[in-house]
């Protein structure tokens, strides 16, 4: 099977990844990582380019798990990524990072995370950094 | 040179709220120049309304400072990110990404900071003292020089540029017929008004040039053009070191001048020196395989060249009351809604805009000297704001700008209009620049022609026979008629099987 | 233009920048619109020039010396009739024009919510077709979410509001 990590280059994003290959080596799962732009922004620090992109995909194999980067671009809604490769890979879980966010930015900025435990067909798995 | 009233420039300049629109001019300038999309010259058209409600000389003195301002701003995302902000900064994009991929965008960064305001003292100085020369020497021009020189310009502009001279030239030459709406100066008679009575007046240039640059590049980038969202590279330690500083001294110097030079040519400007400058860097250069691979000079050298062209292409228009390039048509625009005809009488009867305008670049390049550096991180941050969510901003500032200019909802409907005329052109390969140059120049062209054809009883061949005027007519053609030759001589030599046009594909803008 | 017959190093040098720049922007654009883009282009031209030419003739063109109204207006016209058959039969294989696509949908859209502006607002103030423009350009144009069209759209309203009719204190006809 398949498990997909969401990724983004912060400390959230860190410890999904290392949660997300560590669930993958104990069950023989291959990885996904998903490192999904903003259709339409110039700059998206969320983004890694291509030489981070295969370090991970890197330190993946060292853990003995088979891996590849996705890079599909999402609009509004980042479930549409997630949506798309379940669909395509058959994905049995998703791993995500939960970082702290105010009240405030919450209700401006929305919450991605919040979107994909709520909409999420398949179970999530969501690991805070280690403090 | 008169000495007093450079000085009372200084006054002029340093005073508080001066000093803040220069500061608010270079800033816009600068963020202009990183977001894609708009230009330095529709954003002057866009903000020309401001011109209205606050004190000309501080108006003058912000929308200069966009224009300076947007070639540094132009640079930090050809480096970081691959991504020329500005069609100036296109060049630097070989070097400077290629820096910033080994770790170096600090270093390219700085140097094109460092290189941009030295190449933009060295023009100021050129302008402070050139400038009033030109100035009393063009005292003597008559209507027939005025005619022929604004011709010169408009074709000269018409032709440097990039895509496709011919479509640049009916570009150009339809602007021309544009000056001509409303009711002729001469005889009183009407022209092209379809008895509209709103269009007697003639077709206000802020209203053409917000239409035609403001509305149709909105409209333009509306359409998804939008690549993938760009990776920034890391900035780390943005000083140059003094060996990267040696190696680019050259490049700088050579730079200024070729910037400086170029500047003044009408139609010359930011974009043509930087590629005038980075080849020369790669003729003279003792290792030319380094180009493109991170040379040091690549960034140097185009970033000093188009902060001197920008900063020269100031002389035409100051001088002369010709501007060199679509920007400096705006600030023509700018001056003569506030009363004032650019020309060589400028500096004796508006001293205080004249002076004020040119020293406030060297204010202005130092409060960029000092921000474009500190600010690197923030207007990468600025990136990550979609140019989704500004697009309505800049298309409101549009209309209410426009409205407020006369309070007539008729400016309204012909802006869009001629937004509309602005986003087909692009669409179809036909730039609106030299339009709206054209436009401005139009009615000097007209009424020195018939003021000259009245001196020259009927005879146009006295255009020839005047030293000054007959020497730009000669240029004229010659530039006029280049392109043809060269063609035609090319053909001869390959003989009739070249069935297939020679041409560049035409860069955007 | 590369003069690519007579090879002096000067030019090669520039012209092959020039050439790699056009490149390098030639990748971020549609496909050219072939050779229909062109002739409608040329013939547009061509149609302004010779319907400017007849007008200014009906203007008077009066003589040399005394150059009527028209001259002027006549003689540009001429030239843009002269290069508009130029281009009409050079120009044909120019590849500097943008097809028109699905996406070439949203500046007509565009153009409409401003000519609603422009109606609406002389009637009922700029608040409410502002507003509206901003929702239109960021959900609908621009693809943005409901909350963030909603919060960027009220807070620009509110921003012009105050920055016109308070800060520069120009008269907007305004609702509230």
């Amino acid at each position: 099977m398949t498990i997909l990590i969401g990724y983004v280059p912060t400390p959230e994003g860190e410890a999904a990844l290392e949660a997300g290959i560590a669930e993958a080596a104990t069950h023989g799962d291959d990885v996904v990582i998903v490192n999904s732009g903003r259709r339409g922004a110039t700059v998206d620090a969320d983004l890694v380019d291509e030489p981070a992109g295969a370090e991970l995909v890197a330190r993946a194999s060292a853990a003995g798990v088979d891996a590849r980067v996705d890079r599909s671009l999402h609009g509004a809604n980042v479930m549409d990524t997630f949506d798309a490769l379940v669909e395509s890979t058959g994905a049995r879980l998703i791993v995500i990072g939960l970082r702290r966010r105010s009240p405030v930015g919450k209700a401006l900025l929305g919450s991605d995370a919040q979107r994909i435990l709520l909409d999420a067909t398949v179970p999530v798995l969501a690991v805070k950094p280690a403090a | 040179m008169d000495v007093n009233a450079f000085l009372d420039g200084f006054g002029l300049v340093t005073e508080p709220q001066n000093l803040l629109y220069c500061l608010i001019g270079v800033l816009i300038g600068m963020l202009i120049g990183v977001l894609p999309g708009l230009g330095p010259a529709a954003t002057i058209a866009i903000l020309l309304p401001i011109t209205y409600s606050i004190d000309p000389v501080s108006a003058i003195i912000m929308l200069a400072g966009i224009y300076y301002g947007a070639q540094y701003g132009g640079t930090i995302t050809s480096v970081l990110l691959r991504l020329p902000g500005e069609a100036s900064s296109v060049v630097t994009v070989f070097d400077g990404f290629a820096l910033a991929k080994q770790g170096k965008a600090g270093t390219a960064l700085g140097v094109a900071a460092i290189g941009s305001f030295v190449g933009a003292t060295v023009s100021i100085l050129g302008l402070t003292l050139v400038a009033p020369l030109i100035a009393g020497w063009a005292l003597s021009f008559g209507d027939p020089e005025y005619a022929a020189l604004a011709l010169l310009g408009v074709l000269l502009v018409a032709t440097i540029g990039n895509g496709n001279k011919l479509k640049a030239m009916i570009a150009a030459a339809v602007g021309l017929l544009l000056a001509t709406v409303g009711r002729d100066s001469f005889s009183g008679a009407e022209r092209f008004t379809f008895d509209s009575l709103q269009l007697t007046e003639g077709i206000d240039f802020v209203v053409v040039a917000m239409g035609l640059f403001g509305v149709g590049e909105i409209l333009y980038n509306l359409e998804e053009r939008h690549g993938k969202p760009h990776v920034p590279a890391a900035v780390a330690n943005i000083w140059p070191s003094r060996k990267d500083l040696k190696q680019s001294s050259g490049a700088i110097g050579r730079g200024s001048v070729i910037g400086f030079v170029l500047g003044v040519l009408p139609g010359g400007g930011a974009v043509m020196s930087s590629l005038a400058a980075y080849a020369a860097e790669k003729r003279i250069a003792k290792r030319p395989e380094r180009f493109g691979r991170g040379a040091i000079e690549g960034v140097a050298a185009p970033e000093t060249a188009n902060n001197a062209a920008a900063t020269s292409s100031f002389i035409p228009l100051l001088t002369l009351g010709i501007p060199a390039n679509a920007s400096m048509a705006m600030l023509f625009g700018a001056l003569l809604i506030l009363g004032i005809s650019p020309g060589p009488q400028l500096v004796e009867e508006r001293p205080d805009l004249f002076w004020g305008v040119i020293n406030s670049m060297y204010i202005g390049n130092l409060i960029l000297l000092a921000l474009s550096i500190p600010l690197v991180g923030i207007f990468v941050r600025i990136l990550r704001v979609r140019p989704a969510i500004l697009a309505p901003i800049t298309a409101l500032i549009t209309i209410l700008g426009v409205y407020t200019i006369n309070n007539s909802t008729f400016d309204i409907f012909v802006m869009i209009v001629f937004g509309l005329i602005g986003y087909l052109m692009k669409k179809t390969g036909f730039e609106p620049g030299p339009m709206v140059l054209a436009f401005v120049l139009g009615s000097i062209v007209e009424d020195g022609f018939r003021r000259s054809m009245l001196i020259f009883d009927g005879d146009p061949t006295g255009f020839f026979t005047r030293p000054i005027s007959g020497t730009i007519l000669a240029a004229f053609v010659l530039v006029a008629l280049w392109p043809a030759a060269k063609a035609l001589l090319a053909r001869r030599k390959t003989g009739s099987d070249d069935t297939s046009e020679p041409h560049v594909p035409a860069g955007h803008r | 233009m590369s003069d690519e017959r007579t090879p002096s190093p000067d030019q090669d040098i520039l012209a092959e920048i020039q050439a790699e720049v056009a490149q390098d922007l030639e990748e971020e654009r549609p496909p050219s619109g072939g050779p229909s883009y062109q002739v409608v282009g040329a013939l547009v031209a061509l149609v302004v020039g010779v319907g400017g030419a007849l007008l200014a003739y009906g203007y008077g063109l009066g003589t040399l010396r005394r150059p009527g109204a028209g001259m002027w207006p006549f003689v540009v016209c001429i030239a843009i009739t002269l290069m508009s058959v130029g281009l009409l039969v050079a120009g044909r294989r120019l590849e500097d024009s943008e097809r028109f696509s699905r996406s070439s949908l949203l500046p007509a859209i565009g153009l409409v919510t401003f000519i609603g502006l422009a109606l609406l607002m002389p009637v009922i103030g700029f608040e409410i077709p502002a507003l509206l423009l901003c929702v239109v350009w960021l959900r609908f144009l621009g693809g943005e979410s409901w909350r963030s069209t909603a919060i960027t759209s009220v807070v620009t309203v509110a921003v012009f509001y105050f920055l016109f009719l308070y800060g520069l204190r120009i008269p907007l006809p305004h609702l509230f």
